[in-house]
């Protein structure tokens, strides 16, 4: 092992270290590591903006861009709100029966919206029915988090991770669907069935509170209809591009982009609404995340971690598949999935392509793990920080342990589930 | 004229003052913000009227302004019952919300430059340093000391 090599470890371990411990801002550390990536000779330019093994992976940046700007701008629309609303109305103020509807809501919103989004739209919606029905949202606001995380799962553009995944396995939009979708759904039937069992008692119906549920006119949260029509019409073209993949053959970063680019000429919004919520942090972050991890792929210690690996599993792929499922939602539930399956990402694609279509499920168990362990802790996913900071700010907090107590249970259920999901569809 | 010649007294309050009371204090008089004390009473930072106007709303409105057409008009004025359940503390710990240190203006700073001072630090109300009962100088008596300097459009005309 070469001194750069070492040195290379050294730098990638530090950054894990500072990233998983939040003691420094995370694309922060991811830019810094990689500069000494590059002042160590591991990488140089060319490397990064122009080398599809070992670069910045223009596909996932720029997916998540265009998506960025397509969500930013329909946000504004406030048809989140009104879903919520008319959602509760429907349930008559039934308080679980708002929260399974919440719950299929946010997990339906996650699969086509990033996680942190949709709990951004949903967590003040859900403050305002419980304060109208003077019931504690920690519940829901709980389920909901979850449930986004789950939902999240079941596309390619759901969760970070599963971008990703498509990228470096070259997975289209109806592989996650065909794949991924089945088993989030059956998740999701099951997850609902946990909030009956967690949640139940703190659910009190309050006959006298229905009214002021009743009286709220969700209509009223539709700020601009035709900002609406037209953000709802692209994005059904953007959804239509990227299930018509193998027909049409653009890549899902130049499908967002195009429908980016066509929500803006038709919108007319000022540019500084149009970039309103574009996470340049995070773009910056993914950006340094690649350039690391493709310095340990230009320096071979990928290549030799993935030949020791296939070495390992052998013909075993079930085993595999286990190994990835369990290991990644343990470790996503410690840190930030989004690193872990970064570098996960090029060492399952050694194992699959040393395996072929046998080992094709481990880029599924790898999403599944992933995904479903950001569930685990309080700072397994974004979005769980998001909503903590959402209830503390509403006079509502939650601790961490409380978060956690109820997320390894949901965590320990769905990864479990998965793992007969994985035999029975591909290995039995 | 200096700062001395337009300074008065301004209302201080502390973090557990209500934000209906800090409501109050800034209505009566059309106030463009407030003074708070730290624990020992002493006047250290400045709270602007439109930041006290935030605490009024629920958080959750102010997360999502879509949210605030939805209520009805019993319902809309139900939520300011709401209001006296926070307190000024709330936006000394809200990281969204600006909290400006105190300005302290010499006694005998001129008006241009006490109107530089405030301008630079964004800040409604400024002490003036003098030994005693503490005197402040605010945005309403800076401006119109201002205009009693300015000549009028019609005589430029």
């Amino acid at each position: 092992m070469t001194i750069q090599i070492v040195l290379a470890l050294v730098i990638f371990a530090a950054a894990y270290f500072f990233i998983a411990t939040e003691k420094l801002p995370r694309v922060m550390v991811a830019l810094f590591g990689a500069g000494l990536m590059v002042i160590i000779g591991a990488t140089d330019d060319h490397g990064i903006f122009f080398s599809e093994e070992s670069g910045i992976d223009w596909n996932v940046i720029f997916l998540l861009l265009g998506m960025m700007i397509i969500v930013g701008i329909l946000q504004q629309s406030g048809v989140f709100e009104f879903l919520a609303i008319w959602a509760a109305k429907r349930a008559k103020g039934r308080p679980f029966v708002i929260m399974v509807m919440l719950v299929v809501i946010t997990a339906v919103l996650s699969a086509f919206l990033d996680n942190v989004t949709t709990v951004l739209l949903i967590a003040p919606v859900t403050l305002l029915i419980c304060d109208r029905l003077a019931v504690n949202p920690v519940p829901f606001l709980i389920a909901e988090v979850m449930s986004s995380n789950i939902g999240g799962a079941a596309t390619l553009i759901g969760d970070p991770p599963n971008i990703i995944i498509a990228s470096r396995g070259g997975l289209t939009f109806n592989d996650f669907v065909i794949n991924m979708a089945p088993i989030i759904a059956i998740l999701l039937v099951v997850f609902v069935g946990m909030c009956w069992l967690m949640f139940r008692k703190q659910l009190q119906y309050n006959p006298d509170r229905v009214e002021r549920v009743m009286a709220l006119n969700e209509r009223e949260a539709i700020r601009d209809v035709p900002l609406l029509i037209k953000s709802l019409v692209v994005l059904v073209l953007v959804l239509s591009g990227f299930i018509l993949h193998s027909v049409i053959h653009l890549e899902p970063a130049i499908v967002a982009l195009l429908g980016a680019g066509l929500l803006v000429l038709l919108t007319r919004l000022e540019t500084r609404k149009i970039f309103a919520d574009v996470e340049w942090e995070t773009l910056l972050f993914f950006a340094g995340l690649f350039i690391m991890v493709g310095s340990l792929v230009n320096l071979g210690v990928i290549e030799m971690v993935g030949k020791a690996a296939t070495e390992a599993v052998g013909t075993n792929y079930f085993g595999a598949a286990a190994g990835l499922l369990f290991g990644s939602a343990i470790f996503s539930g410690i840190v930030d999935n989004i690193p872990y399956v970064a570098t996960l990402a090029p060492l399952t694609n050694d194992l699959v392509q040393a395996g072929g279509p046998d080992a094709q499920p481990l880029w599924w168990a790898l999403a599944l793990g992933a995904d479903l362990g950001g569930n685990a802790s309080a700072i397994g996913a974004s979005a769980n920080v998001v909503v903590l900071g959402i209830a503390a700010r509403n006079g509502h907090p939650i601790s961490f342990w409380m978060f956690t107590k109820y997320g390894l249970i949901v965590t320990a259920v769905t990864v479990s589930l998965s793992l007969p999901y994985l035999w029975l569809r591909y290995f039995a | 004229m200096h700062a001395s010649d337009i300074q008065s007294k301004f209302p201080v309050v502390g973090r557990e003052t209500s934000a209906v009371e800090a409501a109050r204090l800034i209505a009566k008089d059309g106030r463009p913000g407030l003074v708070i004390a730290d624990k020992e009473g002493k006047p250290v930072a400045v709270v602007s009227a439109v930041d006290v106007l935030g605490l009024l709303v629920p958080p959750y409105v102010l997360d999502d302004m879509s949210l605030a057409g939805v209520f009805d008009e019993n319902a809309a004025e139900e939520m300011w019952n709401h209001a006296s359940e926070h307190t000024i503390g709330e936006l000394l710990d809200n990281d969204r919300v600006r909290i400006y240190d105190l300005l302290t203006v010499d006694a005998d700073a001129t008006i241009l430059e006490v109107a530089a001072q405030m301008a630079d630090a964004r800040t409604q109300v400024a002490l003036v340093a003098s030994e005693g009962e503490a005197r402040f100088v605010t945005l309403p008596a800076v401006m119109d000391a201002i205009l009693r300097f300015c000549t009028p459009e019609s005589k430029k005309a």
